[in-house]
């Protein structure tokens, strides 16, 4: 770490770090963004209107399932209800950042809700889980905004781009692949020992043992199940 | 704008759930909820991956699963080699296309 670590150096380099990741993973999210956005703009929904899931919702499965319910006629109240479930994964990423964001200020607390999304946690997580925390508060804040900022931006763009070339892209272009590699890809660093393994394997599976469950409850069920798991297993090995 | 008032209905619960644990936050979380926290992550992230990975076009087929796992296992390798998430998802994405182009020709 710096010798200064208030200095404009420290934050600089902070901040180049948050853009150096932001951009792999921008660049990781681009087919999955690409595909969503196309997929939005085919819909029996204006484009436009479509498209503005991307600020409102900000996470491509619950912009998805939205926006195919709404095409498909559901009403307002199964749609809400089923984007929510699909989006209830935020209470839990929210919940895991919280110590680390308890010295930001209010403000800055606010502003950081609205851009936690998946890649956004993944990259703070990993930075906060380091030997140093991350640094000072206002080093994890600076890196936080920086990553969140930068990924809302690309994600805003990318669905926007999808949007405008929907029927553009090659349907012989397969991205189905592409959201669940992006996941996977930022699973994989999140797995440091034992207890995670544990957690991954058992929320992987259960998640697909439940798939049959309504509004998509399989993913809470199967990240309860994981998380139980893993605890149990830090709890015995520490 | 009905549907409008719907997605901004949304929008604001998702908000709420975001901003829920993350503004009220503090230093010292309560022990047991301090254990879980760590677990979210993986928990969550391989149950959103894992029945996707199985199912890409949403119902399990030989003809997709297999591709797809062979995609992510080509991607994993990728990734703990050089720990570049383009290349590792480009790698991945090759060899979808490829199965897929392989299976299409068959």
């Amino acid at each position: 770490m710096s010798t200064t670590p208030w200095g404009a150096g420290a934050a600089l380099s902070v901040l180049g770090r948050g853009a150096r990741d932001s951009v792999a993973v921008a660049v990781a999210y681009l087919p999955f963004g690409l595909a969503l956005g196309a997929t939005l703009g085919s819909s029996h929904l204006p484009p436009l209107l479509a498209w503005s899931t991307s600020p409102l919702l900000v996470g491509g499965a619950a912009q998805l399932l939205a926006v195919q319910l709404l095409s498909a006629g559901a009403s307002g109240v199964v749609v809400v209800l089923a984007a929510l479930i699909v989006n209830a994964r935020m209470l839990l990423y929210g919940a895991a950042l919280a110590p680390h964001a308890a010295a930001w200020s209010a403000r800055w607390r606010w502003l950081g809700a609205y851009l936690l999304a998946d890649p956004v946690y993944a990259l703070a997580a990993a930075r906060f889980s380091m030997p140093d925390g991350g640094g000072s508060a206002r080093h994890r804040l600076l890196y936080y905004l920086g990553v969140g900022v930068a990924l809302w931006t690309a994600w805003l763009a990318m669905t926007g781009a999808g949007v405008l070339l929907a029927g553009v892209l090659p349907t012989s272009l397969h991205l189905e692949l592409a959201a669940p590699l992006t996941f996977l890809l930022l699973l994989l660093p999140t797995l440091t020992h034992r207890a995670s393994y544990g957690a991954a394997v058992t929320g992987g599976i259960v998640a697909v043992a439940a798939s049959g469950l309504p509004l998509g409850l399989g993913l809470l069920v199967g990240a309860g199940a994981g998380i139980a798991v893993g605890t149990i297993l830090t709890g015995r090995h520490g | 704008m009905g549907e409008l008032l719907t997605l901004v209905v949304i929008g604001v619960g998702t908000y709420a759930m975001r901003a829920a644990f993350l503004v009220t936050a503090r230093r010292q979380p309560p022990a047991l909820v301090a254990r879980l926290l760590p677990h979210i992550g993986p928990a969550v992230l391989a149950a959103i991956t894992l029945p996707a990975l199985i199912a890409p076009r949403g119902s399990v087929a030989v003809a997709d699963t297999v591709p797809a796992l062979l995609a992510a296992a080509i991607a994993a390798v990728m990734w703990r080699r050089t720990k570049n998430l383009p290349v590792a998802l480009f790698g991945g994405m090759a060899l979808w296309w490829l199965a897929s182009w392989a299976l299409s020709t068959l």
